[in-house]
């Protein structure tokens, strides 16, 4: 990971859903453009970051992937720490996956920041002829929850790109329209020079860096 | 490549929902007119011969194999060890009482690879447990398994260790093996249940022995070794965590500062070690030699490769140069040098590194007073660790038949046997070793008489077991002092 690579924020952002659902293979598909049938449980944490290019500015993406399994729900609040955005996935193809969504909500608000941005996606795509969860009934779920939401295939590579650049750029608009106080989004504040996360490397001025 | 998939379609809970592998597997097999030819493996999702697979059955370098860096034992010395191993397992109980030390020596040096398996199982007290609980997996292998566990359980077959020949396969003989253990568990600790990292342990142990010996020793991983660790609420790795982190501040004061500075989590480094016991993180030779000393000391060993790495990573300051922060420094614990995990080195680094059982249980007390202060009461009250397999021994002395090899198949040997009929021994246990492999039952029947009468008296000098009976087919006598210097 390039450490003297410039850009203008860090935004930490997790992946949270049921185990099998594809968290890993949406990290894998969005930072390093891989998508794996047989892809490790994820067990602890994971993580990969990919930089971008928005309106402009270069943001740098921290994806953090944890296991789903409920027990491990027990041991995520150092995952939740600092985290500004959430990409909160079900299996389309799996009802039960899409059911937790709600606990999940519960358990994003009683460990992350209050004004985290919350994308509800659901993954698989690709298996469209064993969809058992209407995307309508998704989609009015989120809107009601004030949550993003879109479908994706990390498989085939649909809408995944997408995802990531909407919660940045919706996390991005937060940050930048002073909605939230700079206390509490602790990645970034626009008022400093060059915002950076704590134990960052130097500040870097923005410049029209190739990515 | 054809899309595979165990689960059935749709989402929808049902008792018949959860199809069982046996189904699921037909139909996988027959997918893009594939022919199902289950003796092959590897051959099923175009794993062909052209990736390499290594001597412990990774294929395309994963686990990294190293040929430059693999440790090759002479065969002689190997065979030594094999006769020195085979005596230790015909009087097992006189050497964990008499001669501990001595076989924790030997646990170190590395078990053989032909005998790790049945090594492992005594070491465990799977052996013991199989032998006490004559049928019991059977019986659990033949129920159906809580659908909530079973669907976990499935999800998660295609994902261990996916790039070795066992495991390759969806729906091959290793993930059902898999299957097996893991379903087999849950029936018996129901209220225990499933969690992930249980897989891995169970997949290490399906490498060297068949399921029904797996499944006791994975009972034993988790009740006696790591007590606690795959119970819901995860509070006991929790706690290892910080346990880990305070004995850190001793090992290597400069890596304990960095951790605390950025605010590191153990959690956030040491979950997956811990609870698949390195198995996912070092080379596989590694990880061998690990659980050779792990399963003979138990979790002091764990936390000792753990504070290794730690040091090796950390500990000094050019390296802390390179990480400036807690994602930086996540990073750099997620990428361990190699060097520092190859087999010579790191066991070394084990052997010396003066961390006692003692050290481990003072620091769990503090610890634990500083989380009821904390975070109160523990939701999950684990029984205390067994530090290896002398306490666990102690604890459930077995008795001599518990401990009895009874292979299946006696080959009346030829060869001129001691007074110890230890010639004898040798040619059975050879064949117990095949006969176990392929799963059979142990018949009730008590073995022949050419076979093995009394086991050796341990109290005399048991280090030139065969000295008077020379090997099958060898000519050597056997060395009568410890010459083998190979770490």
């Amino acid at each position: 990971m390039g450490s003297d690579e410039a850009y203008n924020f860090v935004f930490k952002v997790v992946l949270i859903g049921e185990s099998g659902v594809g968290k890993s293979n949406l990290l894998s598909r969005f930072t390093k453009n891989e998508f794996n049938h047989d892809s490790r449980t994820t067990i602890g944490v994971e993580f990969s970051t990919r930089t971008i290019q928005l309106k402009g500015l270069i943001i740098k993406a921290q994806i953090w992937d944890t296991a789903g399994l409920e027990r491990y729900r027990a041991i995520t609040s150092a995952y939740y720490r600092g985290a500004v955005g959430a990409l909160l996935v079900y299996d389309i193809t799996k009802h039960l996956t899409y059911e937790s969504v709600e606990r999940w909500l519960k358990e994003l608000y009683d460990h992350a920041d209050p004004h985290i941005v919350v994308m509800l996606v659901g993954n698989k795509t690709d298996l469209g002829s064993e969809r058992s969860v209407p995307t309508e009934e998704a989609k009015d779920f989120a809107e009601k929850n004030g949550l993003l939401f879109l479908e994706t295939s990390a498989l085939e590579s649909t809408n995944v790109e997408t995802a990531f650049h909407n919660v940045l750029g919706e996390i991005h608009r937060k940050v930048s329209s002073k909605e939230v106080t700079r206390g509490s989004i602790s990645a970034v504040s626009l008022a400093s020079p060059i915002p950076r996360a704590a134990g960052d490397p130097e500040e870097k001025k923005p410049c029209c860096k190739n990515l | 490549m054809a899309r595979i998939r165990i689960e059935p379609g749709n989402g929808l809970q049902s008792a018949e929902s959860t199809k069982s592998l046996r189904d699921t597997r037909e139909s996988l097999a027959l997918t893009d007119g594939e022919v199902n030819s289950f003796g092959s493996d590897s051959e099923l999702n175009g794993y062909t011969s052209e990736r390499q697979t290594d001597k412990y059955g990774f294929i395309g370098g994963a686990q990294q194999y190293s040929e430059q860096s693999a440790e090759d034992i002479p065969p002689e010395v190997l065979r030594q060890r094999e006769a020195k191993w085979l005596d230790m397992l015909n009087n097992w109980d006189k050497w964990m009482a008499k001669r501990h030390k001595k076989m924790k020596l030997r646990c170190q040096k590395g078990i053989p690879p032909s005998l790790r398996g049945r090594a492992w199982l005594y070491l465990s007290g799977g052996k013991v447990k199989r032998e006490q609980h004559k049928g019991k997996f059977e019986e659990l292998d033949s129920q159906a398994g809580d659908p909530k566990w079973v669907d976990v359980i499935e999800r998660d077959l295609h994902r261990q260790f996916p790039f070795h020949e066992m495991f390759v396969a969806r729906g091959g003989h290793g993930q059902q093996d898999l299957y097996r253990v893991l379903k087999a568990y849950t029936l018996h600790r129901p209220e225990e249940g499933y969690c992930q990292a249980q897989a891995p342990i169970a997949a290490v142990l399906l490498m060297h022995m068949p399921a029904e010996d797996a499944f006791w020793g994975l009972v034993q991983i988790c009740e006696k070794y790591l007590p606690g660790y795959y119970s819901a609420g995860l509070e006991a790795i929790q706690l290892d965590g910080e346990i880990l982190f305070a004995l850190l501040k001793r090992v290597s004061p400069l890596a304990h500062r960095h951790l605390k500075k950025h605010k590191m989590d153990p959690i956030l480094y040491m979950t997956e070690w811990f609870m698949c016991a390195f198995s996912r993180t070092l080379p596989w030779a590694s990880v061998l030699r690990v659980w050779d000393m792990f399963l003979c000391e138990g979790v002091k060993i764990i936390f000792r490769v753990g504070l290794v790495l730690l040091k090796c990573m950390l500990g000094s300051q050019d390296k802390l140069k390179m990480c400036q922060g807690q994602y930086e420094t996540m990073e750099l614990l997620k990428t361990i040098d190699t060097r520092y995990m190859l087999e010579a080195f790191l066991v070394r680094e084990i052997i010396e590194l003066p961390l006692s059982e003692r050290d481990i249980e003072k620091e769990h007390l503090a610890q634990l007073r500083h989380w009821k202060e904390t975070r109160g009461e523990l939701h999950c009250k684990s029984p205390p660790r067994m530090h290896g397999a002398k306490a666990i021994m102690a604890a459930e002395p077995p008795s001599r038949q518990d401990l009895r090899q009874n292979p299946t198949i006696i080959v009346e040997s030829s060869l001129a046997t001691n007074k110890n009929g230890e010639g004898q021994d040798e040619d059975k246990a050879r064949k117990k070793t095949k006969e176990e492999k392929k799963g059979k039952k142990k018949n009730s029947s008590p073995t022949p008489v050419a076979a093995n009468p009394e086991p050796s008296d341990a109290s005399t000098e048991p280090s030139p077991p065969l000295k008077d009976t020379p090997l099958q087919g060898s000519n050597q006598s056997l060395i009568s002092t410890e010459h083998d210097t190979y770490l």
